[in-house]
């Protein structure tokens, strides 16, 4: 534990630094618009830069983990196929299947009581226009995975729906990822702000992705 | 003035868009199969058919089913024959009947999309919905039932 | 539904038949009520003759029966059509069925309660279809000036045997009801029915899978409005201030009041939102800012109750409902006790649907429509707590969205009254779920100690109290004796083996309004009796079924025994692990459970099936026996291992299904039911399904793990 603090406090500068160039590539792509004969503007492609930096990455994932693994995110990527439910992420009440599209399945499809936005009290269904699992064919489990695992997975084209690193960045902003932050009353927060979480998810992500090892010390609680 | 469409019939109603459909149903159009049970989508009683989805009206805003098709207990059939109403009555499901309507639009979807369920199909579509008298037996048996009625050319919607 | 006309002319004369006062039905109307219609006018019209209280006839032919009590899931609306159809010789599916009002006079007690329908009205309306057949048949006979002993009834008909000529029940009704039906009208011989005893199909299912059936929250009247209640969450308190700002803001709401709603002795204060649709009562409702009153009476916490309630029964003796021999001098002497304590938890009644009353004050009458379980004693009530003279208190019942003892309270149709009463109008009051969790009353909580000394493997003594709130004190305050159902449950046959054995009540009393539950008190005294019993086998070295045939001699508990025996494989089942017995009685029914259970390693404990044998006597539907036993089975499964109510300082720790949770379709076992076959009297059937279930089930985990679990509810994955 010692030694991955020391570790982290003797990199703060490349971790700096990292930020900066992320910072500046986002200035690039919004200077990057032109005006095409058809005068509709039109993104060039991005060019995200990797600055491998494992220290960074690592410090980036251990942010991004425990949002992650918090009720609002880890409670629709279950280990089985019914979604889990409340801050104690209990399994679902009345046992809704995830489905072939993560939609659920028969009468009990997630949209039959989600609904597009939060129903109003306590203990009442969340809302999203999009409500889902992740589907049957491309499961996305965060519940019981190390950072090891879910670092892995998640950067893995064969298990987060072929997304490359610039999808992976646009998909901190879905919708369904941003309802976490808008949870319906009585539910806690993921541990920090979007802002910061898709600082983090960036970071880590154009720091070359790192997983961090297996450590135990990972999974203790910082606040 | 909000339009819905409920089993095939158009029906203007003033209300806040944001009250639930099942309030709209039962007080403002005067349908009262649907019911009434937690109003926090836990229990079924509600369930209606919101563009032939099992939703619980309850937690549905009225705005959301403007101008879509809505099916309720009333519209299920004409005379009382859907396969899956002459199995209930064949198997005499219902005790007190307060939870049936829901039970039956619930179970309605699954067998549209599987008209020939097994048993881990009929838990899985009909697990939401609540039963305090205990027909649960025999709403397993009469969901059987009402597939076997469809398979011998009983009347299917 | 709505209710005939009938012409009030001509009743049935039946004076003389049956003891008086037991033969109901003969309800004669007083001049004030008799139809101004003429006899001419009343055929033209095609207006029903009351031929008795429960048989309405016109003209035409038609037929309606009567309901006189509240049709909850239990079947009686159907029960009651297919006796009466019997021995009247009509065709059950041509008639119809009506929901009687509270009248007592004319119907009897119509609480529905205590599993008491059919056991309490079949030999009287058995009789007096007999008679109403009988009297028809005379008209004919007189008409067509033959002997009567030429003539015969079928399918609404009476038929000249000779000539075949016939007349159906409409052209002869209004005669009939002038005629005086002979005293001794011969029944039909069991073996000779042709509705009774068979599986019909009920009634009220078609209007049950169509939206068709009415139930109390379905129910509109011309000019009625909504409401809503907020009440003192902590049952008692009353207001300090409250604040509608909000409230009235709600599109919709045109009203908010203080009211007080009577609860056994107490005002239950609240402020009631009225609007024009339920909707906005109930957003309104929300809105309010209200202050409450808590003074005055105790905060309740649930590990206090059951602290309390242990140390209550380790000093005190209580006061004894039932005692023989001398337990005590062997207890005392004993040197090897088993002394243990049940705990039962409170219980919402959670009925489907949620409480809900309509109710108009006119000045001098008011009238209620609604889903209630006991007319007569709303009519009580009203009729003293409103000042209204009690003919004046007119009670419509509708279908019951569940009731099990909770719409038997006088609570909400009151309440519907006072804030007609305030606002002019006809209001219907709903309660949302939340209400209903929260505000009981309900199932009373408590906790029993039990003793037994088993002597040379034999049961020398046993001696139960129980220390619990009483129903009883509710209503009419403490008398100073023993809760008279704190032996309920408990096999009378017992008595005769166990010499020496009592059972007494220690008083226990919370602020909590409690209220009968199904099955009342057979609901938890079934868990610890039964329980116990097992314990007595299991120390006296014996099978528990063993142990109850030994014990239990009589002859219809012998058989009992034989068939549960047989049906569960109990007989056959070897060294087969997690097998439990129980068997209870209540309200003139018996029923023995078994239940089976397994597990696997890693899994959660399963019941692999349960096993249910009724001994109710004389009885109407098969079909419905089974549908009560599976019932009451699901919602004992629900009481033993997943919902209980729990108070934290004060307050209701439940508030909805989410965390008061309910059995689904994916937690109910296989359940295989079998009825016996006897000529005793009828029993009851809605409640006596429920007892037995967690003493079985409790047992059977014993048998497969060792584990004894003497504190409801328990939670299976613990196992």
């Amino acid at each position: 534990m010692i030694k991955l603090k020391n570790l982290l406090k003797g990199h703060t500068g490349i971790m700096r630094i990292a930020y900066i160039m992320v910072i500046m590539l986002s200035l690039v792509t919004i200077m990057a618009f032109a005006l095409h004969d058809d005068h509709k503007p039109v993104e060039h492609e991005k060019k995200i830069v990797v600055v491998k930096d494992s220290v960074a990455s690592v410090a980036a994932f251990k942010k991004v983990y425990r949002v992650l693994m918090s009720p609002r995110c880890m409670n629709c990527h279950p280990s089985g196929d019914i979604p889990l439910q409340g801050d104690d992420s209990h399994l679902h009440t009345m046992n809704p299947q995830r489905g072939v599209e993560g939609k659920g399945v028969f009468a009990m499809k997630c949209a039959n009581c989600h609904q597009p936005t939060n129903t109003p009290g306590k203990n009442t269904p969340p809302g999203n226009p999009n409500w889902h699992l992740p589907p049957a064919n491309m499961k996305m489990v965060f519940q019981g995975r190390t950072p090891y695992q879910l670092a892995k997975q998640l950067v893995n084209p064969k298990q987060n729906g072929n997304k490359d690193i610039k999808k992976l960045i646009e998909h901190a902003d879905d919708g369904l990822v941003l309802a976490g932050w808008n949870p319906g009353e009585g539910r806690t927060l993921p541990p920090m702000s979007h802002a910061e979480f898709k600082k983090a998810w960036i970071t880590w992500l154009t720091t070359g992705a790192y997983a961090p090892k297996n450590n135990l010390t990972f999974f203790q609680k910082t606040t | 003035m909000i339009s819905l469409n409920i089993n095939d019939q158009n029906y203007n109603i003033d209300a806040d868009p944001e009250m639930p459909l099942l309030w709209a149903i039962r007080d403002l159009v005067g349908l009262t199969g649907t019911k009434f049970g937690c109003g926090v989508a836990q229990c079924g009683a509600c369930v209606v058919h919101l563009n032939g989805e099992a939703v619980r009206s309850c937690v549905t805003k009225v705005s959301r089913a403007q101008n879509q098709k809505i099916l309720t207990i009333e519209g299920l059939s004409k005379n009382n024959d859907h396969p899956l109403q002459l199995a209930w009555n064949e198997a005499d499901v219902p005790q007190c009947g307060y939870c049936h309507s829901g039970q039956i639009m619930s179970a309605a979807v699954l067998l549209r999309e599987k008209p020939d369920p097994t048993d881990e199909d009929i838990d899985q579509a009909m697990s939401g919905n609540i039963c305090r008298c205990g027909t649960y037996p025999r709403i397993r048996k009469a969901i059987h039932m009402a597939a076997e009625i469809t398979r011998k050319g009983g009347m299917a919607k | 539904m709505s209710t005939p006309q009938v012409s009030r002319r001509n009743f049935l004369r039946t004076a003389g038949l049956g003891s008086a006062g037991l033969f109901l039905g003969l309800y004669l109307p007083d001049a004030a009520v008799a139809m101004v219609m003429s006899e001419e006018e009343a055929v033209a019209a095609d207006v029903y003759t009351e031929l008795t209280a429960w048989i309405l006839i016109k003209p035409s032919g038609q037929i309606t029966l009567v309901s006189h009590r509240a049709e909850m899931g239990q079947g009686v609306y159907h029960s009651i059509a297919q006796i009466i159809a019997e021995e009247l010789e009509v065709d059950l599916a041509s008639v119809d069925i009506q929901f009687a009002q509270g009248n007592e006079k004319k119907y009897g007690s119509q609480l529905t309660g205590g599993s008491s329908t059919i056991r309490g009205a079949y030999k009287n309306l058995l009789k007096l279809s007999a008679s109403a057949r009988q009297v028809l048949i005379m008209a004919a006979a007189a008409k067509w000036s033959v002997p009567v002993t030429e003539c015969y009834a079928a399918s609404g008909h009476v038929i000249h045997k000779p000539s075949d000529k016939k007349f159906h029940y409409g052209e002869l009704v209004v005669d009939a009801s002038k005629l005086q039906a002979p005293k001794d009208v011969a029944l039909k011989p069991r073996s000779a029915y042709k509705l009774i005893g068979k599986p019909l199909h009920r009634k009220d299912t078609p209007l049950k899978t169509n939206g068709q059936a009415i139930f109390g929250i379905d129910k509109r009247i011309p000019g009625m409005v909504f409401a809503a209640v907020e009440r003192n969450p902590r049952l008692r308190g009353k207001i300090k201030s409250f604040d509608d700002t909000e409230a009235r803001k709600v599109p919709g709401v045109t009203n908010v009041i203080k009211i007080a709603m009577g609860v056994y002795d107490m005002d239950r204060e609240g402020v009631a939102v009225i609007a024009t649709s339920t909707w906005a009562a109930l957003q309104g409702k929300k809105a309010l800012k209200i202050e409450w009153d808590d003074s005055g009476f105790e905060h309740v916490n649930t590990p206090e109750i059951y602290r309390k309630q242990r140390e209550v029964l380790k000093t005190e003796e209580g006061r004894l409902l039932k005692t023989q021999g001398d337990p005590n001098g062997i207890i005392n002497r004993s040197k090897d006790i088993l002394d243990v304590v049940y705990e039962t938890p409170y219980q919402s009644h959670a009925t489907m649907e949620p409480l809900n009353c309509i109710g108009h004050h006119r000045g001098d009458t008011v009238e209620i429509w609604g889903p209630v379980q006991a007319p007569n004693w709303i009519q009580d009530y009203i009729s003293k707590k409103m000042g209204i003279a009690f003919d004046k208190v007119i009670v419509n019942m509708t279908f019951l969205g569940g009731g099990f003892g909770r719409k038997a309270l006088m609570d909400y149709p009151h309440e519907a009254l006072v804030i007609s009463k305030a606002i002019g109008l006809p209001v219907q009051v709903i309660w949302a779920r939340e209400d209903d969790i929260t505000q009981g009353p309900f199932r009373p909580g408590i906790s029993y100690r039990c003793q037994g000394v088993i002597e040379n493997n034999e049961v020398s003594a046993v001696k139960f109290r129980t220390a619990g709130q009483n129903n009883d004190h509710f209503r009419s305050g403490d008398n100073g004796k023993a809760n008279r159902s704190t032996s309920e449950g408990w096999l009378k046959p017992y008595f005769e083996t166990i010499k020496n054995i009592s059972f007494a009540d220690v008083l226990f009393q919370t602020p909590v309004p409690t209220m009968f539950w199904r099955s009342v008190y057979a609901s938890t005294n079934g868990f610890a009796y039964e329980s116990f019993v097992n314990e007595l086998a299991h120390k006296a070295g014996k099978d528990p079924l063993a142990f109850r045939r030994q014990y239990l001699k009589e002859e219809r508990a012998a058989k009992l025994i034989d068939k549960i025996e047989e049906v569960s494989g109990w007989r056959n089942k070897g060294k087969t692990k997690g097998f439990g017995i129980a068997i209870t009685e209540c309200f003139g029914t018996t029923v023995a459970q078994v239940v089976k259970v397994s597990k696997k390693k890693g899994e959660k404990l399963k019941i692999d099936q349960v096993w249910a044998v009724v001994d109710c006597g004389w009885y109407v539907n098969p079909d419905i026996i089974h549908a009560q036993i599976e019932g009451a089975i699901v919602m004992g499964l629900g009481a033993a291992t997943i919902h209980e109510i729990t108070f934290k300082d004060g307050l209701v720790e439940q508030r909805n299904f989410y965390d008061y949770k309910m059995p689904r379709l994916t937690d109910i076992p296989p359940i295989e039911i079998h009825i016996m076959e006897n000529d005793s009297d009828a029993g009851g059937i809605g409640e006596p399904g429920l007892p037995p279930f967690a003493p079985a089930l409790t047992e059977a985990i014993f048998d497969l793990t060792g584990k004894r679990i003497r504190k409801l509810p328990f939670d299976m994955a613990s196992i």
